[in-house]
């Protein structure tokens, strides 16, 4: 019981944090991940690891991805030195066979400072088919700067990755019904305030009356004041 | 505040209120002191000059499907019908009575009675509208339609008037024709359709002159008497295939023109096949019919004629004139001649129509007006400023002085006040130097930045400039074989150096397509005179695939183009600011496949490469989605508040990325009919920021992207309206980077705040108002279907909004959310000078921080400023400058006064 509706729980929270972001038809891609780290030759990429998404709904993921070589980590630090790309080409397989591939880039230098920890961004379009594949990396604030020093000490050569799953959202329509409701609401406390409101006259209005009748007063004592 | 919470009604008054306070309407002293209207017709398809009628007079119809009368003495227009758009409105056939291709006539028929008409237009294929006009005061007077049963074939359909009957033409290519006749008055058949067997037809080269039927078949005519009581196919063989188009000689049954030359497949109608023009035009003069003919020949406009019955020249009508540059090529449309009043004489009217679509007229061997009705397709424009004046030149020079050595910066003082004595001396004893033209001309800055140069580029390539005060043409330019490119993208009119520069002039440059090889053009000129600039034109031997705009350079000042070309190789224009595209990025889009694409630009020893570094693919799966919209921010826009005060007096900081781009595509769907996509595209990183759906929605979309905000109106089919939906960006209540913005270390999600509007107008054009600064608030500028201009606050348009009125919502100063948005008409800023056919609007700051410039464009042009919250940065017009100095002069005055006798008074104290 305690397990059901802790699952229940968070069946809420996902959908609340992702707005009325939901896939009507739920699928599962699988994507191909390959990358570019050599400055001299940038149309050659090698294999990097692939991701398989069992379900877009749930944002679930599994990653494999391969350790870098040692003369791989060399040719990204070379990148970072020349302030270069690392460019990252996936290659998205839906359940229908078709394939598709993106590219997306981030600065080789952010890339070795965060120790290969990188987020890759899926973003959805409302029929689940993904419209671009991001790389980025949370940089750890006070390193900005891509010096040789701070990039020859690196000798992590494993990435660890989050992959975050954006879904498209439903737009919002003009909100008539709620604002017909709160008018109508209004409308009622009006009209069961005036029913209410059976106090005299002068209790209502006194605020009005009593400045006509000072300035009658203070009027007729100027004019008494010029008659003399 | 209690009251606020009471009723609904108070409610809506109190948001009036609000808003009657953020709008500026106009008093009645001030219509058309800051603004001007231009209208037009739009580019020549029929005319008929009538010099005879009692009321002279030059009827048309344009390709923008507009009717109208044109004054023959000035030009002006008598009176104007903008008919429906396209392809409702598309004005196939003119008949004006009195030009009909035979002496029988309908129209010899009184007025008034349902026989005769005096104008008809035939409009449109399904339904084709019959209109009868009356062309004195341009009122309908009946109407007739049908509706084909075929609509896909009554597409080429085309229409003929004969002997009072109305011929409906529609061909079914490679088949037969089908040809009925109306009564041209009423819209009764005469009889059934009659089929005519044709297996010759064929979309490319058939066309339709008098009552024959022509197709080119190689070398030969093939034609077909539609009126004719058998239907006998006649050849006419030609000598040689002709290399062009053959054309349909209007006002001769069976006369076309082939290769320049005239020829006739009626066997009853001769024609002079001897001549050799470019255009012609058949008229009567003395009762006898002539053709004319028009040919411009080093700039000067040659206009003969011959006599039909016997081909002899017609000294009479032969002209010759000097005809501008910027007209482009003319072509001869209608002429008239008239008895002169005292004379036996007679005065001729030749109208022409130009490849700048100008509409010239031509009298007694001279231009006698012209019409710019290129005007009808403005596609880009610019606000510049006007050159300074030579003293305030000076001054501006040495304040910009480098050097900050005291000694020179006296120097260069000292010389420039004994500089500016000499000129004013000279200019007292009146031997100073001529004003130069722009002077003359009153082009000289003002000194609130008010008075500006509007260069206006139009769609054939013609380019205006224009003075925003007055509205005067002071130059123009004509640059023949240009065009837009492809993915529907509109020629740029690009400003690569501003009038800042002193004594360095101003530089415009308009990027193009030619027509001819498909490769890019440049064509550089000052903005102020119109003369060409840089060596003009350049053509480029690339093709222009991407462009964008580098920063200035540091010797003079010139922002260069950097173009992407078709395979993907950078270049910059001009040459030596080539290193400064160093570590640009550019993105493209493709509208059919909704791919988008971004390069890296990269400088290294001398040469530039591209490199690919993100892809988006917006497509779907089977690139069924197709961007129908992009939206970038405005360049020049400076954001001055970072953030917004919550009511908690928290500031929530805005999420300010320039390089975010909204894209808009729309696509077919199963389930919704039609969905439509907005994606918000980082276009340096090429992450997908947001992207939101819209269900049940379609096209027109028009849309504003600014500062941290997007607004887009859209077409619901569900509830069948007109909605606007806002986005506001917010980065949180910390900033990421407060003074460095990168989108590669971004803050990945911004807060997304969003709401839907219905708007109960149909939206033409948005456009957001900007100023110097951004210290001004912005409002929404919505052209409407209507031709007005509406001003909408920002505050009505945000999506923070409270549904219900919270106090929170009220400390923030958020007006309560009401679904509909208000269209008071205080708020068009154009009160009763619609702009027909609204396209466009442009906005540009002026001098004054407070001051917006405004021109919309369409048919009409309308040139206006707008002060979204109000002008605070100037006195009233109105200000009394004379009570103001006499209260100061007299306190100042008494003071002096008062003191002088208090010490008169202390001192006789002292001496008691």
């Amino acid at each position: 019981m305690y397990l059901k509706s802790s699952c229940l729980s968070i069946v809420l929270l996902s959908l609340f944090a992702s707005g009325w972001s939901f896939l009507e038809h739920d699928s599962w891609i699988t994507i191909d991940l390959h990358h570019s780290l050599t400055p001299a030759r940038p149309e050659h990429f090698s294999h990097r690891g692939n991701i398989s998404i069992p379900s877009l709904n749930s944002g679930l993921s599994t990653i494999v991805q391969n350790a870098l070589t040692d003369t791989e980590l060399e040719s990204l630090k070379v990148l970072a030195s020349q302030n270069g790309f690392y460019r990252m080409r996936a290659t998205v397989a839906y359940p229908n066979g078709s394939k598709q591939r993106f590219l997306t880039s981030s600065k080789a230098c952010s890339l070795l400072l965060a120790q290969f920890n990188d987020v890759l961004w899926v973003s959805l379009d409302p029929n689940g088919y993904v419209t671009g594949i991001t790389t980025s990396q949370d940089l750890a604030p006070k390193i900005t700067e891509c010096s040789s020093e701070n990039t020859q000490q690196i000798n992590e050569k494993s990435f660890s990755s989050d992959v975050i799953i954006r879904h498209a959202e439903l737009a919002p329509v003009p909100d008539t019904g709620s604002f017909i409701q709160k008018f109508e609401r209004e409308r009622e406390a009006r009209e069961r305030g005036e029913v209410r409101d059976n106090r005299g006259f002068f209790a209502k209005y006194w605020m009005y009356i009593v400045p006509v009748v000072l300035l009658v007063f203070i009027s007729g004592a100027t004019n008494q004041d010029a008659a003399k | 505040m209690d009251f606020l919470q009471s009723s609904a009604g108070t409610l809506i008054s109190l948001s009036l209120l609000l808003l009657l306070s953020t709008c500026s309407g106009l008093y009645e002293d001030q219509i058309k002191k800051f603004d001007w209207r231009s209208v037009h017709v739009g580019s020549l398809k029929h005319a008929y000059v009538d010099l005879n009628h009692f009321q002279p007079r030059v009827l048309l119809s344009t390709h923008e499907q507009v009717v109208g009368s044109l004054c023959p003495k000035t030009g002006e227009i008598i009176w104007r019908q903008v008919l429906e758009q396209k392809p409702r409105g598309d004005i196939k056939l003119l008949q004006v009575s009195g030009f009909a291709d035979d002496s029988s006539d309908t129209a010899a028929a009184p007025m008034g009675s349902h026989l005769g008409f005096d104008m008809m237009t035939v409009q449109g294929h399904a339904p084709a509208l019959v209109r009868g006009w009356n062309t004195n005061i341009g009122t309908i007077e009946w109407e007739w339609s049908i509706m084909p049963l075929n609509t896909e074939r009554a597409q080429d359909a085309v229409w003929f008037y004969s002997n009072s009957l109305l011929y409906h033409v529609v061909p079914a290519w490679r088949s037969h024709i089908e040809v009925t006749a109306y009564f041209a008055t009423s819209g009764h058949t005469t009889g059934s359709t009659s089929k005519i067997m044709a297996a010759w037809i064929n979309p490319e080269s058939c066309l339709l002159s008098g009552t024959f039927y022509i197709c080119l078949d190689g070398k030969q005519l093939i034609s077909l008497d539609l009126v004719a009581k058998s239907t006998q196919v006649i050849a006419t063989s030609l000598g040689a295939e002709p290399s062009s188009n053959i054309q349909d000689l209007p006002g001769l049954n069976g006369g076309l023109i082939v290769d320049k030359k005239l020829i006739s497949v009626n066997k009853d109608q001769a024609i002079c096949s001897d001549l050799t023009s470019d255009s012609y035009i058949v008229g009567s003069f003395n009762n006898r019919k002539v053709i004319a003919y028009a040919d411009l020949i080093n700039s000067i406009l040659n206009i003969n004629a011959v006599y039909l019955d016997d081909c002899s020249p017609v000294p009479e009508l032969h002209l010759s004139v000097a005809f501008a540059e910027h007209y482009g090529t003319p072509s001869l449309r209608s002429f008239d001649c008239k008895s002169k009043r005292n004379s036996d004489g007679k005065n001729c009217l030749f109208l022409f129509t130009t490849t700048a679509e100008s509409i010239v007229a031509v009298q007694q061997g001279r231009v006698r007006w012209s019409r710019e009705e290129s005007l009808a397709n403005v596609i880009d424009t610019q606000f510049l400023d006007l050159p300074l004046a030579d003293t305030e030149g000076t001054l501006e020079n040495e304040m910009r002085g480098k050097a900050g050595d005291i000694a020179t910066a006296f120097m260069r003082r000292i010389t420039t006040q004994a500089l500016q004595i000499k000129s004013l001396f000279l200019h007292v004893i009146g031997l100073g130097p001529p004003p130069t033209d722009t002077q003359r001309a009153g082009l000289v800055r003002d000194s609130f930045g008010l008075h500006k140069m509007l260069v206006l580029l139009t769609r054939t390539g013609k380019i205006f400039g224009i003075d925003n005060i007055a509205g005067k043409q002071h130059w123009k330019l004509y640059l023949p074989n240009v065009a837009g490119f492809e993915n529907a993208e509109q020629m740029r009119l690009i400003v690569q150096r501003s009038s800042k520069h002193f004594p360095l002039q101003p530089l415009c440059a308009i990027v193009a397509k030619s027509v001819d090889t498909g490769n890019g053009v440049l064509f550089r000129f000052n903005p102020i005179t119109g003369h060409a600039a840089e060596g003009g034109l350049l053509q480029l031997n690339y093709k222009i695939k991407q462009l964008a705009l580098l920063s200035e350079t540091e010797d003079d000042y010139v922002k260069g183009i950097l173009i992407l070309d078709g395979a993907n190789q950078v270049h910059v224009e001009p040459k030596h600011a080539t290193p400064l595209a160093h570590g640009m990025y550019l993105y493209t889009a493709d509208l059919k496949t909704a791919e988008l694409e971004g390069y890296f630009v990269k400088y290294a020893g001398g040469e530039l490469s591209s490199l690919p570094i993100w892809n988006v693919r917006l497509g779907g799966h089977n690139s069924e989605q197709q961007i129908i919209s992009v939206a970038s921010k405005n360049p020049i826009e400076h954001v001055h508040s970072q953030g917004r005060v919550l009511g908690d007096r928290s500031v929530l900081y805005k999420y300010i990325n320039p390089n975010l781009v909204a894209f808009v595509t729309q696509a077919p769907d199963a389930t919704h009919k039609t969905v439509l996509n907005m994606y918000l595209i980082d276009v340096v990183s090429g992450s997908v920021i947001f992207s939101m759906t819209h269900r049940k929605v379609r096209a027109p979309l028009h849309i504003v992207h600014s500062e941290n905000w997007l607004a887009y109106s859209y077409f619901n089919d569900k509830v069948r309206r007109t909605e606007i939906t806002t986005i506001e960006l917010y980065e949180g209540s910390a900033q990421a980077n407060n003074s460095v913005w990168s989108s590669l270390q971004a803050p990945s999600m911004p807060l997304v705040e969003r709401q839907s509007y219905i708007i109960p107008t149909i939206v033409e054009a948005m456009r957001e108002t900007i100023t110097e600064r951004g210290i001004t608030n912005k409002h929404v500028l919505i052209g409407t279907a209507s031709g007005g201009i509406v001003e909408m606050s920002w505050h009505l348009l945000d999506p923070r909004r409270p549904i219900s009125s919270t106090t929170q919502g009220r400390e923030e100063g958020a007006i309560p959310y009401i679904p509909e948005l208000p269209l008071p008409t205080e708020n068009y800023i154009n009160y009763n000078q619609t702009v027909a056919r609204l396209r466009n609007i442009y906005t540009a700051p002026s001098g004054l921080e407070s001051t917006c410039l405004v021109v919309a464009t369409g048919l009409d042009i309308f040139v206006t400023r707008v002060a979204p919250s109000k002008t605070f940065d100037l006195l009233k017009e109105d200000f009394d400058y004379i009570l103001i100095s006499i209260v100061l002069v007299v306190l100042t005055s008494g003071s002096l006064i008062v003191r002088h006798l208090a010490s008169r008074k202390l001192l006789k104290q002292a001496w008691k």
